[in-house]
Order: C-alpha cells, then sequence, then structure tokens
C-alpha cells in the first residue's frame, strides 16, 4: 500500500477498535463478564448472551504486528514453555507473567470459552489461562472432519452448544435469550456477506483491494461478527471500493500477477512482504485465512447451522478437502502461481504443505513454492532464507 | 527356559521389530495394523483378526521425514514416518492414527499421500472426557472405527471375538502390572529395563504369545521374591512424559542407585493401566475405558488433573525425585510442563525435566543430569 492509496476507512477502523477496546475495560468496570473467545468459534451465543468477548489470538497478533512478540514470549520462555509453541499463545502466557507490557495488557478474563476447530494449541493455551486467572473454562470440542459432512462431529457439538448455553446462564443466572440470538446470527450474516464481497473484488483486473490489505481490515470480522458496528463498517468499505473502482484506484501500481497465499501473514514483517510482491507486479489476491468467515447461518435453526458452520471451517479438514479448496480459489481468483508460509507457530496449518504445494503443482501446472518463518517472532525470520525462496518463484512468473 | 531366556525374547523382538509380526502373518495368512501413540483400541483390531502392531520401535533415519515434515515437528511423528519411507513398516497393510495434538492432525492425511495402505483411519479421540455430551460422541467414533476395519475384512466383528480379544488384553495388562509391583517391590528381581523393555515389545508381539511367556516370567519372580533379599538402598524415582525414550535412562537411574517406581508414559504405564469390562455393550466398555484412562495432557480438563495424579502417585510410591521426559516440540506436554513441576515442587519432591527426541537425545549430557540428580535425590547412598 503506497501513501496515497491508504483507504479513507482505515481511520475508521482505528476508531471502532479503539472503543471496542475501551468497552472492554468498561465492561471490567460495569462487572459485564468477559468471556475469552477463539477466532472460530461461534461468538454469536457470547453476544446474544450479553458477555463481552475477547480474542486473546488478537492480542497475540497485535503484539506481533509490532514486533514485541518476542520480548513478551520470554517470560512464558523462562518458565519452560517452549519457543516452538504457538507465538499467540507465548505472547498471552508471557504476558501474564510479564513485568513489562508493550502493548498494554491482556484483558483478565471472567470465563474463558475456546472451540478446538482451529486448533490444538487454543485449548491448551486456554486452560494454562483458566489456571492462572482462576476463571472458569469451557471447551466447544470439534473433531476433524473429512470430505462429507459429518453428522457424528455436528451432533457432538449441538450437544455441547446445548451444555455451553447452560453453563452461561448458570455464570450469569439469565435465561439465555434465542431471540436476541436470532438477530446476532443475521447481523453474522450481513457482515460476512460484506466482507466476502469485498473480498472478492480481488478478483478483478486490475484489483482494487489484495491479501494484504484484508489482513489490515479483517479484524473487525474476527472480533465484531455480530455486531452493527461490523456491519456499518464493511458496508462504508465496500463503498469505498466500488469508489476506488470507478476511479480506477488499485491495489497495487501494476498489477501484472494474481498470487494465492497461505495462511496467516507474518505479522512482523507485513510491509516488507506487501511491498515486495508488489515490487514485482505480483498481488496476493486470496487466501483460506482471510476467507475464513464466510458464514451464513439459518436463522430457523439456529444451533444446527452454528454447528455445521464452526465445525466444517477448512481448519478443521481433512488433507484432500484443503488441497481442493486452495485449488476453488486458484480457480476463482485466476491466481499465475502460490505462496505457502509453513508458520512454525501454527502446526495446524503447516504440516502437510510441502505435500499439499507439489500435488497442487503437479493438478494445476502453477508455480508455487512454500518458504520457513514465524508468523510473529522475528527470530525465526531470515530475509535471506525468505528471498532464496521467493525470488526464483517470481522469475518463474515472468 | 529360564527367567534370562523368557526376558531374551522380549529383548530380541524389540532389536529385530519387523520379525514377529512378518512370521505372525505368513502364518495366519492375516493383515496387520499399525498404530501411533496412544489409546488406540487394539482390542478391536485384534478381533478383526488382524496384528496390531504399535509403531514405536526401532530406529530410523530421521533425515528420511524431512521432505515431509518440517524439522520443529515431534520425532515420534518424524521417526514414525521415517521408518515407513525408509521400507521399516512394508509389513503394515494399514494405519490407526490418534488425534492428540496438532501433528497427529494431519499425519495420517499426509502418511495416505506418501505411503499409501489399504486401510487407513484417524481415531478422533474426544479433547474434553468429562460432559455428558463425550458419552454418544465416543461410542459413535469406536463404531465407525469398528465399521471401517470389518469393511477392510468383508465381514463383521463378532461379540463373541471382541470379549475374547478384550479378556485376552485384560489378562496382559493384568500380568504386566504385577511385574510392575513385583519392580517396585524389588527391583532387584527385574530391573527398569528389562520391565519396559517387556511393556514395549509386548506392543510388536502377538499378544497370546507374550501372555505365555508373561505367566512364566511372573511365577519365577514370585518364588524369586521370597528368597532375594530386599535391596532397600534403591533410590526410587518416578518417570513421567509422553513417550519413554530413550531407554537408556532406565539404565542411568539404575547405575545411580535408582528404580524406576512410578510413572505414565504412554507406552509405559498409561498402555496398561485400564482394563475394558466384558458385560455389556462391549463398545460402551471400550468407550468407558478411552473416558477413565489416567490423565494425559491430550485431554483438556481447565484444572489439569495430570499435576495431582502425579504428586498422588509420587505419595503413593514414596518417591524421593521425579524426572519428567520433555520429548521435544510436543506441545500437549509443554503446555502443562510448568504446572507439573510446580504440582511437584508443592508436594515436596524434587523434580527436573530433560529434554528428549527420538534418536537424537545426547546421551553423555542425559546420563550427566541423571548422576547429578540422583546425587541430589539419593545422598550418600548413591
Ligand atoms: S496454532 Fe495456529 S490456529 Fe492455533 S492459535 Fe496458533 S496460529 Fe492460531
Ligand atoms: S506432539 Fe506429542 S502428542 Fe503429538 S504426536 Fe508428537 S509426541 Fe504425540
Amino acid at each position: 500500500m503506497t501513501a496515497k492509496n491508504v483507504f479513507k476507512t482505515a481511520a475508521l477502523m482505528k476508531e471502532i477498535m479503539a472503543r471496542y477496546n475501551d468497552a472492554g475495560k468498561e465492561a471490567k468496570k460495569k462487572g459485564i463478564p468477559v468471556a475469552w473467545v477463539t477466532a472460530v468459534f461461534p461468538v454469536e451465543i457470547i453476544y446474544a448472551a450479553g458477555l463481552f468477548p475477547y480474542y486473546p489470538e488478537n492480542y497475540g497478533a497485535v503484539a506481533a504486528a509490532r514486533k514485541v512478540a518476542d520480548k513478551l514470549s520470554t517470560a512464558a520462555e523462562a518458565r519452560g514453555y517452549a519457543r516452538d509453541l504457538c507465538g499467540y499463545a507465548r505472547c498471552g502466557i508471557g504476558d501474564a507473567y510479564a513485568d513489562e507490557h508493550p502493548i498494554g495488557e491482556i484483558l483478565e478474563p471472567d470465563l474463558l470459552f475456546c472451540c478446538n476447530t482451529q486448533c490444538g494449541s487454543l485449548p491448551k493455551w486456554f486452560e494454562v489461562a483458566g489456571r492462572f486467572y482462576n476463571a472458569p473454562y469451557f471447551l466447544l470440542d470439534s473433531p476433524r472432519v473429512g470430505l462429507e459432512t459429518d453428522e457424528l462431529c455436528k451432533g457432538y457439538f449441538i450437544e455441547q452448544l446445548h451444555e455451553m448455553i447452560a453453563f452461561i446462564e448458570n455464570f450469569t443466572g439469565n435465561t439465555f435469550n434465542y431471540e436476541r440470538l436470532s438477530e446476532v446470527l443475521a447481523l453474522s450474516n450481513e457482515a460476512c456477506r460484506l466482507w466476502n464481497e469485498i473480498l472478492d473484488t480481488a478478483a478483478l483486473k486490475p484489483a482494487p483491494f489484495g491479501f494484504f490489505d484484508a489482513c489490515f481490515h479483517m479484524a473487525p470480522i474476527v472480533t465484531l461478527r455480530g455486531t452493527q458496528e461490523a456491519v456499518d463498517y464493511y458496508r462504508a468499505l465496500k463503498e469505498e471500493i466500488d469508489e476506488r473502482i470507478e476511479n480506477g484506484i488499485t491495489a497495487i501500481p501494476e498489477e501484472r500477477y494474481k498470487i494465492y497465499f497461505d495462511h496467516i501473514p507474518c505479522w512482523p514483517k507485513l510491509r516488507w512482504f506487501s511491498d515486495l510482491f508488489a515490487s514485482r507486479g505480483a498481488l496476493v489476491v486470496a487466501s483460506q485465512y482471510t476467507h475464513s468467515w464466510a458464514y451464513s447461518f439459518n436463522l430457523e435453526r439456529p444451533l444446527e447451522s452454528l454447528a455445521e458452520s464452526y465445525t466444517h471451517e477448512f481448519v478443521n479438514r481433512c488433507f484432500e478437502y484443503r488441497v481442493q479448496r486452495k485449488i476453488n480459489f486458484m480457480t476463482k481468483y485466476g491466481v499465475d502461481g502460490f505462496v505457502f508460509f509453513s508458520n512454525r507457530s501454527c502446526k495446524p496449518n503447516a504440516i502437510g504443505l510441502y505435500a499439499k504445494s507439489k500435488l497442487i503443482r503437479e493438478r494445476t501446472g502453477l508455480p508455487g513454492t512454500v518458504f520457513e518463518a514465524d508468523m510473529s517472532d522475528l527470530r525465526f525470520f531470515s530475509e535471506a532464507q525468505v528471498l532464496a525462496e521467493l525470488e526464483p518463484f517470481f522469475e518463474q512468473l515472468s | 527356559m529360564k527367567r534370562t531366556e523368557l526376558i531374551e525374547t522380549f529383548e530380541s523382538a524389540l532389536i529385530n521389530p519387523a520379525d514377529q509380526v512378518r512370521q505372525w502373518k505368513t502364518e495366519q495368512n492375516s493383515g496387520a495394523i499399525g498404530f501411533l501413540m496412544s489409546d488406540v483400541p487394539e482390542e478391536l483390531i485384534h478381533a478383526a483378526g488382524l496384528f496390531p502392531y504399535g509403531i514405536i520401535n526401532g530406529k530410523a533415519e530421521l533425515e528420511k521425514a524431512d521432505t515431509h515434515l518440517q524439522a520443529w515437528v515431534c520425532s515420534h511423528a518424524r521417526n514414525s514416518l521415517a521408518l515407513a519411507l525408509g521400507g521399516n513398516l512394508d509389513f503394515l497393510d494399514g494405519l490407526i492414527v490418534p488425534q492428540t495434538c496438532d501433528t497427529t492432525r494431519m499425519l495420517l492425511d499426509l502418511w495416505k499421500h506418501v505411503r499409501p495402505l489399504a486401510y487407513m483411519e484417524d481415531f478422533r479421540l474426544p479433547r474434553q472426557v468429562d460432559r455428558p455430551s463425550v458419552g454418544k460422541y465416543i461410542i459413535g467414533e469406536l463404531e465407525r472405527i469398528k465399521y471401517r476395519l470389518e469393511q477392510y475384512i468383508g465381514r463383521s466383528i463378532k461379540p463373541e471375538d471382541l470379549k475374547h480379544s478384550i479378556t485376552l488384553y485384560n489378562h496382559n495388562r493384568k500380568l504386566m502390572r504385577r511385574l510392575v509391583d513385583l519392580h517396585a517391590q524389588n527391583p532387584v528381581l527385574i530391573s527398569n529395563r528389562e520391565l519396559y523393555t517387556i511393556i514395549n515389545a509386548a506392543m510388536i508381539m502377538p499378544r497370546e504369545k507374550v501372555n505365555e511367556l508373561l505367566v512364566k516370567i511372573v511365577s519365577t519372580l514370585e518364588d524369586d521374591l521370597n528368597a532375594t533379599e530386599v535391596d532397600k538402598e534403591h533410590v526410587r524415582i518416578l518417570l513421567s512424559g509422553t513417550l519413554l525414550e530413550p531407554m537408556d535412562i532406565l539404565d542411568y537411574i539404575e547405575e545411580f542407585g535408582g528404580a524406576v517406581v512410578g510413572d505414565d508414559f504412554q507406552n509405559g504405564y498409561r498402555y496398561i493401566e485400564a482394563d475394558v469390562a466384558t458385560r455389556g455393550s462391549l463398545i460402551e466398555a471400550l468407550a468407558d475405558r478411552q473416558l477413565n484412562r489416567i490423565p494425559s495432557a491430550a485431554f483438556d480438563p481447565a484444572h489439569n488433573p495430570r499435576r495431582f495424579f502425579l504428586a498422588n502417585l509420587a505419595n503413593e510410591k514414596k518417591v524421593q525425585g521425579a524426572i519428567f521426559l520433555h520429548l521435544k516440540f510436543c506441545e500437549p506436554e509443554n503446555f502443562d510442563s510448568y504446572d507439573n513441576l510446580q504440582a511437584m515442587q508443592n508436594a515436596g519432591i524434587p523434580a527436573m525435566r530433560l529434554e528428549t527426541q527420538f534418536g537424537r537425545s545426547g546421551l553423555g549430557q542425559l546420563r550427566t543430569r541423571v548422576h547429578a540428580f540422583m546425587e541430589m535425590v539419593g545422598g550418600e547412598n548413591v
């Protein structure tokens, strides 16, 4: 993103995220319970129950983007938590023990909710946090799903949603309000719809919006999904993008290639990557990461619908499903090649990437490469090493 | 056969891990299903007339896994895949991988891709074990595994066959638990190394044969128990971790005057601790066993019951020190590690953590650290 290319809505986003953070602190004062939740979690239930949802992963991402993940991690490492654990978890655990808080303290939970659709690191981290903060913890267990829809896993999840609602009722003393849930679900649907319309504009040639923009604008779809703020925000962003399309403003100065990227960005090097790709005329247009929030809930059968969406999310699917999904994105966005980030912080996504890359090259004939780094910790980042993987790839493109 | 000869059978099984399974396959004209650690319902595989083979033994060239599993993946996964890629598991017709962590999550699929086998399944273990919803799920998952095995063998698993297998395995576990007791009562009777050699070799030998040998070993040891003087000077040690590796650690502990009197390894006590009921629905019985196993890092009750379990075990066995073998890159274990060490400290039990890796542990350093620890907890006896 060049300076003139900065989105007007960027200011709006800073504002609503600041408001969200303030609301968290306010909640503490007002006695509204702060509930830790995970990114791929039926937060709609938390909003409907009137709890304040807080996203420790987001805290980790912010720490990473501000290049202090390694500092926070040290306090965890001093207690034997290995450097090889997920960087977000190390930031969260590190902050609990740290004396210095370079990005402010994580918001302490009154209760914790975790869904393990994403990974097995989150539940372990949240358990540790539950013990540290002495707060009740609830795990929504989501066993892995294969190519087909899985009734066993779905049924198990629905039963657990009932258990979770009872757990919340027991904590708050209030009866759960299903009408309110419907409203929240409708707001989630609308935000997801707008977000995906925005992501789709990356398919235009040249495109007004790409993956690195999406990384910048994704905070509300993660944290405020289910609220009017998220809907308003993405409406404003969509309008701005439409204007850009009319005025011929593009995401990068000269778009020659479209690239598919997996998965999470390397936060402390976001700018470095986006400049690097832009300098080669390569626009990263899609990643399964930014496309994770594409829900469409059926208000007639809310719990079932929540269960279907959150258990069958791609991160919880088998190898073949994930290969096919990547290829579908590549086709939909008409990419010229792909880059996979073997992120040592995120084993559930990085393990198998080399085999997937080879298979996808064979199936699509597209050039592609894999590089090693960490999404948050610069101790595991070497520019030279990354360039050694990417340079030959760029050459292949031309 | 003398005691030493009996134990030698187990030792040679570990040295040549493919011999017995190959021989069995030829004799029985049937297949073998490999499984990774842990908690896989071997009884179902056995009842299907197949050979359950625990992939834990055998030194692989780890580099063989490099193209597929990054250097930061745990060495259990890397070692296992490297064994397969090196042709050391060619006798397998199938594989079950239990879902215990982020590594196992993609491992079976990856394996399927690089070394496809006729039967390949994930055992999708639930992560929570204490809410009612889990009951129906785990039964459903066990039914699924059973159904897939039946599809593979082309006939159904008869209830009487399953009952027979469960009984066989229960008997096996009982015999091995008896060995553990005898060892704890008098470590001179059967050494650390011998005890764990038997438990690990059992995973790659025909279970019927294992039981036959164990009956004889137990009876010899029981005779000896009365005849041998108990060496009261042994320093009693608790070992804990995901997997007991390297086995050399057992020798070092012994060398410096120690005896391992308790553990919770997947290739140790966790493997033999829980029996399965033989009455009522057998699938339900298998499910119950799974839900009531001793705590492990792969399951997520918030309060980490494992630390209390370990502290209790330490007290019950009157241990003088606890050593945590931490398999490098094993995340579930790592997340609990600090709390487990704290729990030992709170219980007044000296504890230390050693980092290990399959085939890559620095043995000299391990020995030095064990020596120092044994001196600290054993005082002048060491
Ligand atoms: S392991 Fe991956 S999915 Fe899990 S919290 Fe870390 S980055 Fe997210
Ligand atoms: S990381 Fe730990 S739990 Fe997972 S496969 Fe390796 S040893 Fe087993």
